[in-house]
């Protein structure tokens, strides 16, 4: 059993460095070694690095492998039979998605672990949920994506759910407005991908002339960015027409992948990204893997006490960040804050040329 | 023939897309014909006094390949085959360039041309500025001495489109297809022309053997001169073109009794040379670090070294066939020590281009594929000289390949 109780004790962003750095260093090297044991792919790498786990002072030296091999191949540390539920990538780019195997222990911890990191944000009470996306994301219940997962792990914490999209990603009026003239007044939550919140609620709404005033209101949006960094749309533009439509002020957007569930880097009032004691970012030199300094941009490892039924504890994501401080937001969070600078440019096909043209200035 | 839709989504690097019309009706030369031999003459000097040549050494390279003294040297060699006199083109070739390494259309239109045929050129939507230099001193050459040539060289771009492709097959004599083993697919569904010849040059695999005990002697002779020099000439082969050519080595085999000095001394030379000159890219660590792990997961025993990301040694506890179906870049090898010169056989297969060796006798590796018969290996070169432009490639002699003997009795 993936025995978390230790940090259940605690508040989410109770900890300080220190105190943080041994919690999870612990546990994240008793998961080592328990993979070490239970997958044959995960060992054979680690032997074939020559780790040696005796010698692990911190989280830091603990290895990490790129999440791209969730895609090349089935990793799982638990006969299949456990498996609960499989998720997969969003894959919004490329054909191959990835698989994570996921057992009714680390599915339940997921959630759970979920639940007390927006409960820091939103409250412990239930409230009204405004999922902006289709019903029909969540229907199929044996292949979970990235956005199904997110939204039924929502549904948790909420007092009512409804969808604001129909099957076909039009609007729905009347359930929006249902919803809005309930709620206006009292916190509720409105979810959704960024850029459907963009593309399908904002543009739709705005399209029609209708504007909220939804001051006790909070906006979560997770994922996708890259396709409004496309459309040219920063994230102040983002928060700034949402204000101006539906005078929302509290915006939650978060970082997470369906590699490490659960375990979100959700945004406080100040805007920064937050690791809990359930996970770590540690952003990394490409030339050499050394962690970065703070405020230096590289490659995000990320940690994760979660994951039980698949080898994905420590995993190097292709994505560039860097770390804004640590223990010292104004927000009074302790733990790493941080900020995601985004995807890392993928190989251009690259002949001689390139090499030549540079070797030869 | 073409239509006027056809027409339209053909652009034409050399300004002569009314070729496309008739190039099946224009006249063969003799090989090496003075005319051409003089075309090049001249495009090996206009290259040259081109000031954007400066900038790429791939274009600087072939300008050198083609110049007067290099191809009558050629020439030279040939001229002492039997029936070198009464060798002829055989028509029109239809060369399919690959995307990959800018240079290769040109150095595939040059064996053609100067085997006495007339040349269709596509080359790939990928702009390069290589492609440009050479296409326009083609051009300035078919203005000014060369217009009688202007029917016989013509370089073209078009969108995909099956029909533009069945089209010049189906009139050609020659196809010459470079690239992946699926573009030589795509590309054989147009059909030729009963008599017609083809080549493909598909996705290849290179080797790199040393001899630790030779580089270990030399090392002690010469010291640092001959350790950084022999860094240098493995960066030419590999990191040079991102280990993108098919010639490049992605497997390094040690021989001999000193190889853990010796590979020390090495990896240590390419680090530095590696540091110096080369920028790695973060996109490429993630790639490399997913090519070694990805083998090891199914590979037990494997081992992985490296010392930052810029060199990735991934070391196999036994060759088999399929270890080079892992194909990796930017600086990732297959490393292995072998106790016996057969003991690489298993990585000699067809798909197998060049083996690159230092301190071997170069003698015992061809004896090597002889003796078992092994179906690839089709150079055997010293390191350093794997990107090299020959007249012969994959096996073919391609003036040879590309002419026709007229025998007389």
């Amino acid at each position: 059993m993936n025995d978390l109780n230790a940090f259940f004790e605690l508040k989410p962003y109770e900890l300080a460095q220190e105190q943080k750095k041994k919690l999870l260093t612990d546990k994240l090297l008793e998961l080592t070694k328990y993979h070490y044991a239970h997958c044959e792919q995960y060992k054979n790498i680690l032997d074939a690095i020559g780790y040696l786990p005796d010698k692990t002072e911190s989280y830091y030296d603990i290895p990490f492998f790129p999440v791209r091999l969730f895609k090349k191949m089935e990793l799982l540390s638990i006969p299949r039979e456990d498996i609960f539920k499989t998720m997969t990538s969003s894959g919004t780019t490329g054909q191959e998605v990835s698989k994570i195997y996921v057992d009714k222990e680390t599915a339940m911890l997921q959630q759970k672990v979920m639940i007390k990191i927006l409960s820091d944000f939103l409250g412990k009470k239930r409230i009204p949920l405004l999922v902006i996306d289709s019903p029909a994301v969540v229907k199929d219940r044996s292949l979970f994506s990235a956005r199904g997962a997110a939204i039924i792990g929502l549904r948790i914490l909420a007092s009512e759910v409804v969808y604001a999209l129909n099957e076909d990603m039009s609007l729905n009026m009347e359930a929006v407005e249902g919803f809005i003239q309930k709620h206006k007044e009292e916190k509720c939550l409105l979810f959704g991908f960024t850029f459907l919140v963009w593309q399908h609620f904002y543009m739709e709404l705005k399209k029609r002339g209708i504007r909220y005033q939804l001051p006790e209101a909070f906006l979560m949006t997770g994922g996708g960015w890259k396709k409004l960094t496309s459309l040219k749309i920063s994230n102040e533009q983002f928060k700034d027409s949402i204000n101006q439509q539906f005078g929302i002020g509290h915006f939650l957007d978060h970082y997470g992948m369906v590699e490490q569930t659960g375990c979100i880097y959700a945004e406080c009032e100040y805007g920064h990204l937050h690791a809990s004691i359930y996970s770590d970012v540690i952003p990394r030199r490409y030339e050499d893997f050394a962690p970065c300094s703070i405020g230096e941009a590289g490659m995000l490892q990320v940690v994760s006490v979660l994951p039980r039924s698949y080898p994905g504890h420590s995993l190097l994501t292709e994505d560039e960040g860097c770390i804004l401080g640590e223990d010292d937001c104004p927000c009074g969070r302790k733990g790493k804050y941080i900020k995601i600078l985004g995807r890392i440019k993928s190989a251009e096909l690259r002949g001689c040329s390139d090499v030549y043209g540079t070797a030869f200035k | 023939m073409f239509t006027e839709q056809h027409l339209s989504e053909i652009s034409c690097l050399t300004d002569n897309k009314e070729m496309l019309s008739g190039f099946w009706d224009i006249p063969v030369k003799p090989v090496f014909d003075e005319r051409i031999m003089g075309f090049f003459q001249g495009l090996s000097k206009k290259l040259f006094a081109d000031p954007h040549s400066k900038e790429y050494v791939d274009v600087l390279s072939y300008a050198y390949w083609i110049r007067k003294s290099s191809l009558e040297a050629v020439r030279k060699t040939y001229s002492k085959k039997r029936d070198f006199e009464n060798r002829i083109g055989r028509g029109t070739a239809f060369h399919v360039a690959p995307s990959n390494v800018p240079i290769n259309f040109a150095v595939s239109f040059t064996s053609a041309l100067l085997a006495g045929n007339i040349c269709i050129v596509r080359i790939s939507n990928r702009e390069f500025p290589q492609v440009d230099i050479i296409c326009d001193a083609i051009k300035a050459l078919f203005r000014e001495e060369y217009s009688d040539l202007k029917e016989r060289l013509c370089i073209i771009r078009y969108p995909h489109n099956d029909e533009i492709t069945e089209l010049i097959s189906a009139r050609c004599d020659i196809r010459i297809i470079w690239g992946g083993n699926r573009t030589i697919q795509t590309i054989r569904k147009a059909q030729l022309p009963p008599r017609a010849v083809e080549m493909a040059f598909a996705d290849r695999h290179s080797l790199a053997l040393i001899n630790g005990d030779e580089y270990m002697e030399m090392l002690q002779k010469d010291g640092g001169k001959y350790q950084r020099d022999i860094a240098e000439k493995f960066y030419t082969d590999t990191y040079y073109t991102d280990q993108n050519a098919c010639s490049s080595p992605r497997m390094v085999v040690w021989f001999g009794s000193r190889i853990e000095e010796a590979r020390k001394s090495f990896w240590e030379a390419l680090s530095q040379c590696v540091h110096e000159k080369y920028r790695l890219r973060p996109i490429q660590t993630i790639d490399k670090m997913s090519l070694a792990y990805e083998f090891a997961t199914c590979h037990p025993n494997t081992k992985i070294e490296k010392k930052d990301n810029y060199i990735v040694l991934i070391q196999p506890d036994r060759l088999d066939q399929k270890l080079m179906d892992y194909k990796g870049n930017s600086g990732s090898f297959f490393e292995y020590s072998a106790a016996d010169m057969e003991d690489i056989l298993p990585l000699l297969g067809k798909s197998c281009q060049t083996i690159s060796y230092l301190g071997m006798e170069k003698q015992l590796i061809a004896d090597l594929v002889r003796k078992h018969g092994v179906k690839g290996v089709d150079r055997i070169v010293p390191m350093g000289r794997t990107m090299e432009l020959s007249f012969t490639w994959d096996g073919y002699d391609m003036i040879e390949a590309m002419s026709r003997i007229v025998d007389i009795f």
